[in-house]
This record gives structure tokens, sequence and C-alpha cells, in this order.
């Protein structure tokens, strides 16, 4: 299976406070982030900023299936950011689903299908390079996959980054996300499995989320590129580089 | 609900000097010049990203098999979704319908679907029991004025990129085709309108602008929608409310539109051609096509 | 400043504890991007570079964008909201919490001389309490000598937005030498005569007898920011606007 690496752009969105447009295994996504802004009655929290998220998908109008990812993403990007900094206020993240991958041999849906996982690294990577443009002060950067197990030839096997076939066929799926001090942060399954089967799941996707590069100041040449997937960390890191570097083309 | 953005009673007054003493706009551009236009298709049939300056949109077109109206069994079902998110400015909310939006996706309804472009005949597929249902959703990313000429822009380049899988009918058995079995087709499509926005400034709208930004929007006293093809068309004209303006400089701004258009059109053109070739494989899948290509204009 | 090569950090990244400057008797001063966990961490909370200033020991992130978190003796240029019994409701950026002005937080004011102002209109102030559990407050006033250094209302003229970070380049004490900002000297080199006000809040103020002059340096200040332009960059897009502009 060959997926290209993972790309991303930053501060697309010219009039928002910060931007992202991510692609990676089909998925395309775009975020807008403003904030922190003044906060609605029934948002407003006298501690804390409220983290607003909001996705929406390509085609047809926002379900119950929107509204579970929006919560799930909610609940763990209020724990990157460092919400206490801007009490009464509102960060708002905006998820714009643009493109998601395609079965030539199934003709999709208008509504997309019931399944939410998959998508969930797409968006939660998304924002969080829109939060790092909009320079929303955070704990910590994080990183996320998908992982599904298949039956194959009788036995289980641990597939990154599955393919819409992958999906269908997979008897578990699980979508996972670290963050940048190696700590699990999100955790969704959908499926049977046994406890053997989600460590393994948990293993393959630190492995993914945080094998970072020795940190060597500024380079980061990791290139092994031993099927393990791609390393999200080193690509996180590299966006922003790119990023930082035209902010201050000037110094 | 956040207030909406208002810029300062500075900012307003220089504007309008600028306009009317020196006749210059703030970015320079002439009075009938378009912010520069540029559009994108995705890797999937049938979506547009369309810039326009700093206004931002993308048009996605989908299509799924339905059963039609009651009332008009013959006809496929042809919608336009256009709803702003926070994305567009933080004071649009989810399910509360500002006036922009209604006037937007008003507009798109008159210039796209009243003007009969999508010839809704053909995506019968069983009179009366089948037909396709065809939605261009438009999903602004960034506003900074005039979304009605570019969202309109969208939808049509990504109805005209768009394809539906095929279909084929045998022994009264409806059979849909996966894009592996058999290439999806375009859809029928008539004629090609587009939205050219004239905005007025000044006491008694003397002066007119096209594709005013956010700003300008924002001083202007009135503003004319026109709707029109290539050939001339003309579609529709929206004024809603503001100064009165002159009957000769409404016709006026109507010749230039049609030139516009038939920029805009041509643009058109040349991406979705420029399209077809990154996409065109050719050889034998190429030959093995039955179909022959239409003629739309 | 540092001379090492540029080292970028991301939020919650470790910092050398080599890098950070020590001082036998000056405490260590955290600029905006870091903050510290006690006992003795520091972490950055941003994306950006890290600077040093051993001279100085302090350290902060620098890096552009964002909206404009009001901090204290920031100059920044807000607009009129609403006029209260004894302040008034000032906007530093769209869809935030308005600051306060007192009516009387302008030079020699008093009841009866302050300033009337309308919603819509602007002025040039220093922000004078920014705490996160409270709404940012304003003076367009020193509190010590009671004078206004250039601070008030600020009337006609035309406001550009800029990015945070280019208008922090404009303030700088040496935009020239530090922020590579040439564009003003250029325009003023020109025979362009024009007055300027910036905000931290990614505002700049411009104003002139000439409306053409006002036109021509918001599109340098915009262009110079939007494009990145660097100190050669800037000079040619100045001789290429004056040029259209006669």
């Amino acid at each position: 299976m060959t997926i290209a690496a993972p790309e991303a752009s930053l501060n697309a969105l010219p009039r928002a406070d910060g931007s992202a447009r991510y692609s990676y295994a089909g998925y395309t996504v775009t975020a807008s982030v403003n904030g922190p802004i003044e906060a609605q009655r029934r948002d407003e929290h006298a501690y804390e900023a409220h983290v607003d998220v909001i996705v929406r998908p390509a085609a047809g109008v926002g379900g119950t299936r929107e509204r579970h990812l929006e919560s799930i993403l909610q609940s763990s990007l209020a724990q990157i950011i460092l919400v206490k900094n801007f009490p009464r206020s509102v960060i708002q993240i905006v998820l714009q689903i643009e493109s998601t991958p395609e079965n030539a041999y199934v003709n999709t849906k208008l509504v997309q299908a019931s399944l939410n996982l998959p998508i969930i690294p797409a968006l939660f990577q998304t924002a969080v390079l829109a939060l790092l443009s909009a320079t929303v002060p955070m704990k910590a950067t994080a990183t996320s996959t998908v992982v599904a197990v298949v039956l194959e030839d009788g036995s289980k096997k641990i597939v990154a980054d599955p393919s819409p076939k992958d999906i269908g066929e997979a008897t578990s799926l699980h979508a996972l996300a670290f963050t940048s001090h190696d700590e699990l942060l999100l955790s969704e399954s959908e499926g049977d499995f046994t406890v053997k089967e989600w460590d393994d799941v948990y293993e393959r996707a630190q492995e993914i989320c945080c094998q970072s590069a020795p940190k060597q100041a500024g380079v980061d040449m990791m290139l092994d590129d031993d099927a393990s997937g791609p390393d999200m960390r080193s690509f996180l890191r590299s966006a922003l580089e790119t990023k930082v570097a035209s902010d201050l083309y000037w110094k | 609900m956040p207030r909406e953005a208002e810029p300062s009673a500075n900012e307003k007054a220089f504007l309008l000097k600028a306009l009317q003493d020196e006749q210059i706009r703030l970015d320079g551009r002439e009075f009938d010049a378009y912010r520069p236009l540029e559009l994108t298709f995705g890797d999937e049939y049938g979506v547009a990203n369309v810039s326009l300056g700093k206004t931002k949109i993308l048009a996605k077109a989908s299509a799924e098999v339905t059963v039609p109206f009651a009332d008009r069994p013959l006809d496929g079902i042809f919608t336009i979704a256009t709803e702003l998110s926070p994305m567009t400015a933080p004071h649009f909310e989810v399910n509360r319908p500002t006036e922009t939006e209604v006037l937007l996706s008003r507009l798109l309804e008159k210039t796209v679907r009243r003007s009969g472009a999508l010839d809704t005949e053909s995506l019968c597929l069983v009179a009366g029991q089948k037909c396709w249902s065809v939605r261009v959703d438009v999903h602004v990313l960034s506003h900074d004025g005039n979304l009605t000429d570019a969202a309109c822009f969208a939808v049509v380049a990504a109805l005209r990129h768009f394809r539906k899988p095929d279909t084929s009918m045998e022994n009264g058995v409806l059979t849909v085709y996966t894009p592996a079995e058999r290439e999806p087709v375009p859809l029928g499509w008539l004629h090609s309108p587009f939205c050219v926005t004239w905005s007025f400034f000044g006491d008694e709208g003397e002066t007119a602008l096209l594709d005013a930004d956010w700003m300008e929007e924002q001083v202007r006293v009135a503003s004319v929608t026109i709707s029109l093809n290539r050939h001339g068309e003309i579609c529709q004209i929206a004024k809603l409310g503001g100064v009165p303006v002159e009957a000769v400089a409404l016709l006026q701004c109507t010749s230039v539109a049609l030139t516009k258009v038939k920029e805009f059109s041509t643009y058109l053109d040349s991406k979705l051609a420029e399209d077809a070739k990154r996409r065109d494989k050719g050889g034998f899948m190429a030959e093995l096509r039955a179909e022959n290509d239409r003629v739309v204009g | 400043m540092s001379t090492e090569s540029p080292l970028v950090v991301l939020p919650g990244e470790s910092i050398d504890p080599s890098l950070i400057p020590t001082h036998h008797k000056n405490p260590l001063r955290l600029g905006p991007g870091l903050r510290h966990i006690p006992p003795s961490e520091i972490v950055p909370t941003v994306a950006g570079q890290l600077v040093v200033d051993n001279r100085k020991t302090s350290m902060w992130i620098e890096y552009n964008g964002g909206r404009y978190i009001p901090s204290q003796n920031d100059l920044i240029i807000g607009q009129i909201v609403r006029s209260a019994t004894d302040f008034y409701y000032v906007s530093l950026s769209p869809y935030t919490p308005n600051a306060t002005l007192p009516h009387l937080a302008f030079e020699s004011a008093t009841k009866k001389t302050r300033p009337q102002l309308s919603p819509g209109e602007l002025v040039y102030a220093r922000v004078s309490l920014a705490n996160k559990h409270m709404d940012p407050e304003l003076e367009c006033v020193s509190p010590s000598t009671g004078k206004a250094d250039g601070l008030g209302p600020l009337k006609d003229g035309m406001v550009f937005d800029v990015s945070l970070g280019f208008a922090r380049r404009l303030l700088m004490a040496k935009s020239r030498e530090e922020g590579k900002v040439e564009v003003l000297e250029a325009l003023g080199e020109d025979g362009l005569g024009f007055e300027i006000a910036v905000g931290r809040n990614g505002k700049v103020w411009v104003n002139s007898e000439s409306t053409k002059t006002v036109v021509l340096v918001g599109r340098a200040l915009r262009e110079t920011d939007e494009k990145n332009l660097g100190v050669e960059a800037q000079r040619k897009l100045v001789k290429k606007l004056v040029r259209e502009m006669r």
C-alpha cells in the first residue's frame, strides 16, 4: 500500500486568525481558528476558554455524525490548549471536510456512511495545525493516527492508515492521538477486539505518532520508511518550521 | 452572538473620498476590474475551489438516486445548498441563517436553477419512480466581499466538472455502474450563467464599481447583480433596495457585465480543458468510450 | 541577541537548560510565548523562534500571526463602540470584548472639556490595564506627566490592517536595522508627506493632505506585509507604486 506523504499548508485563509489545509490518505480538510473571541452567554465560562469545534461535511447537512466527531475533538483539543489563559472567551475551530477517499468499486452515498473513526486523524491533525497557525497558546502539540485490525489468511494483521477497502474488511478500528509528551490523548475504538490486539494497536499507533527524530537542533532527516507509516511528529515539525521561517523572513 | 465587524467612521469617509474625489480604489484597481480570479479542481469530480482575491469558495457537486417529486415525475431534483458557517466570519452561526446567506442562496437559485442551466429532465431515470438528485454544496471559506459572483462561478464550475455514475435500463432493471465498471458521465448542461455584481456609491449612486471587496460592500449605497451567459441572455437582474439607479447607467452596467461574463466563460472552458487533459490517461480506455462529447455552452 | 542558527520551538518542547540565560543578580525575564512551570521548567506555548538575550537576561518567542491579546503598555488603535456614563467602550479587534477608556483619560480633560467621541471614531491609546480576568483598560494620557505624548483621537485618515508581527516591526525603536522595514523611509525619500500611527493590534493609521498619498502608503505597507518583502523589494515596490500614481 502506498500513500503519499501528508501535506499541509498553513495560513491559507487570509481573514481568519489562523488556518490550515491538510491532506493525507485521501482526506482533505481545511480548518479555520478564530480566538480568543467574545463568548456567548451560554458558552461563557468564568475560569477558562470554551473550545468550540464545528465539523462541516463536504456534501449534505451536518447531523449526528458530525456532532459526535465534534464532541470527541472538543474534549481532546481542550486538553492541549491553555484554556485557563483566556477566561470567558471562545476559541472557535471550524473544520471543513473537502474530500474523503473514494472507493472506485462502490458508489458513495450522498451523506457518507456511518463510519466516523477513519476521519478523526485528519480532522484532529488539521485542527492542531490551525491552532498553531493562530498562535493559540498550548501545553503541547499532538499527533494522531488510525489503525485497523484486519483478518487476513486466518491471522490478524494490524494496518495503519487503512484504505476504504481495508476498513470494510476490518474486525476493529481504532483512532488514537498522542501529545508531544507521549501521553495518550484520544482513543476511540469500534468493532470486536481482544486486550492483546488493543495492546498491539496501541504500540503501533504510538510508533507512528511518537517516534521522534533524534533532536539535533533544526535538522530532522529521519527517513526510515520501513513501512511503519509516516513519522507524524517530524511532519508536524517540518510544517511549522516552514511557517516560522516565512513569518520571520526578516530575521 | 458576537457582533459583526464594522469599519470605523474614518475608513468609511476615506473610502468614499478616494472614490469620488480622486477616482481611486484602495487597492489601486480600475473601477471595472475584478480581483484575480483563480479556479482549481480537486482530485474528485465536481469539486471546485475558487478564489477571488481574498474571497475563497469551495463548491462540491454530488448526486444520488432518489424518488422524484410527485408533481414532477419527469424531472430530476437539483438543489444548491449555501450555508454560511463561522468559518466565513465568527458572527455566522450554524442553523441560524442571516440575511447575507438568504440573499446569496436566492440569487444562486435564480441564476443557476431557474434559468435552466442544468437539464433536469435528463436526470430522470424511471418516470415517477427513480431520478437523480444533484446537489451542490457551497462553502464560503473566506469572506472578503462579493460572495455572489465567486459562489456562482464556483457552482457552475463544479457542476460542469462533475460526473455522475453511468446507468442503464434493461428489461425494466435499472443498473447504476460504479466508476470501476463504467466511466462516469457529465451532466446534461445547457448554458453557463454567471453573476456580475455592481456596487454604487455616493448620494445618488453615481459611482459604480465591479467586484466590491468587504470594505467597499460596507459603504455602498446600492448594488445590482446581473446574471447572464456569454450569449448575452440575461437570466435575472436583482436590485434589492438601496438608492435608485438611472436606467441608462444600468444598461451600461449590463454591457460591461457581458464582457466580464465572456472572460469568465473562456477562463472556465480553458480550466476544464486543462483538467480533462490532466485526467485523460489516453489509450485503451479512451478508445473504449462509447459516448460522444457533448457540446456545452 | 543570540547569534546561533534560529532555533524553532513548538509548544511543550523542552528548552536546553544551557540556553537559559543566568545572571548572579538580575532575575530572568520571560517574554511572550513562554510559560514558567514551577519550580524550574520553562516551556514554549506557541510555535516560533526562541530568542535569548543574555545581556538583559531575558528570553522570548518570536512569531507572527494570530489575534491581538492586549498587554500592558501596548500602543493600540481602537474604535469607539459607544459611550457609557463615564467611559467609552472601545473595540481593539473584531469579535473581542470591548476595552474601556475613561472619559477623563485624555490630556487636560475635565468633565466639561473632555473630547466628545461618537461611535465609529478612532483613538490612539495605551493599554493601561490588561488582565485575563478583566476587560482591558485604555488611556490617552501619560499618568506621570499628564501629557498626551501623541495619543488621543485620530481625525480623518485611513486605517490599514497588517499582521501583528509587522506592526511590531514598525514599532521597533530601530525598525530599519532590526525590523528590516525600509518602506516608510523609502516613501519619505520620494517626497511624500504623511502622518502615521501604528497600533500593536495590527492597525496602521495614515493621514496626509493628499488622498493619493494615503492610498499609496497603505498599499505599500500591506504588500510589504503580505508578500514578505525584503529591504530591496520594499524599495522597488515604492518606486513602482509612486510611478503608477503619478
